[in-house]
């Protein structure tokens, strides 16, 4: 869908949040 | 030859289709339908029973489902994607089938098993979102149910037209074996190359997160859009620092209005 719309460079994170997670990358809360 | 091979069927059907429903859900690239819809063609025969193959499909069915199940309540999300290494559709994306679980709930578990990739990602993400074990073994044993008894039943009513296959295969002889043997290696064959496209595609294409950190602390400010389902979102509540949420393709649009085109954009789910 992204690309239809004209975006190049989309490219998905390997193992999502949880690979971002385990890497011990800093997060933040979401305020829902 | 090919007498013995039907004899064989004949002679341990039931556990034949036991073993075959089984290794189908668990996730093996064997389809249970063909195997179904034979056995309910020689079910009108009277060859078989009816009963004991929709008995020992839907035991085997419910084995396999909630070995999943209990595995997706174990570990979560994350057994998604062993089981998308084991399958050989990789068409079955795992944030589209979650949106079709959140979307009808338990109730998606009754035609899982009519859509291709579904039926095995259904039951762990059953096991994520916690549901109750008894509703998702009544809800898992109708589907089955309905999905076993669609293809006896398909056997039932066009068995002529089976036995008359049946039969010309047993002329074949054993060119019918490796008729067969050919067909199914060709299937297999197809769909692992589909998947060694699309997983190649997926490593040229996928950043890494030690990438997307190098890229954030060098200030390269890519637009990092958390494309996770709101179910997902509220059962985990933490982000990527600075991502932008959007749900569906509607909020994907609306906050990337002002985004020109030439800004790279590294989306992640869960």
């Amino acid at each position: 869908m992204l690309i239809d719309r004209g975006y190049i460079e989309v490219r998905p994170l390997a193992g999502g949040l949880d690979a971002w997670v385990d890497a011990g990358y800093p997060i933040e809360e979401l305020l829902e | 030859m090919l007498q013995h091979l039907i004899a064989l069927i004949l002679r341990y059907g039931i556990p034949l289709v036991f073993v075959n429903v089984f290794l189908e859900q668990i996730g093996a690239p064997i389809p249970a339908v063909p195997t179904l819809i034979v056995a309910g063609a020689l079910a009108r025969d009277g060859r078989m029973s009816s009963t004991s193959v929709l008995t020992a499909a839907l035991i085997a069915s419910l084995i396999a489902d909630w070995i999943w199940f209990l595995l997706g309540r174990r570990y979560g999300y994350r057994i998604l994607r062993t089981l998308c290494r084991i399958s050989l559709s990789p068409d079955s994306c795992v944030r589209d089938t979650e949106a079709t679980f959140e979307r009808w709930g338990m109730k998606s578990l009754l035609v899982a098993k009519f859509i291709p990739g579904f039926s095995t990602v259904a039951p762990p993400l059953a096991g994520a979102t916690k549901a109750s074990t008894l509703e998702f073994l009544i809800y898992d044993a109708i589907g089955a149910f309905l999905w076993a008894g669609a293809a006896v039943a398909s056997g039932r009513a066009f068995h002529h037209a089976i036995e008359k296959l049946l039969q010309k295969l047993e002329d074949l002889g054993w060119w019918a074996v490796v008729f067969i043997g050919f067909v199914v290696a060709l299937i297999v064959l197809i769909k692992w190359w589909q998947r060694r496209t699309f997983y190649k595609k997926l490593r040229v294409a996928r950043v890494t997160v030690e990438d997307l950190k190098a890229m954030l602390d060098r200030g390269e400010s890519p637009i990092v859009l958390d494309v996770r389902t709101r179910g997902a979102r509220k059962r985990d509540l933490r982000r990527i620092p600075s991502a932008i949420v959007a749900s569906s393709p509607e909020e994907v649009a609306q906050q990337l209005e002002h985004i020109p085109p030439s800004n790279p954009i590294i989306l992640y789910c869960t």
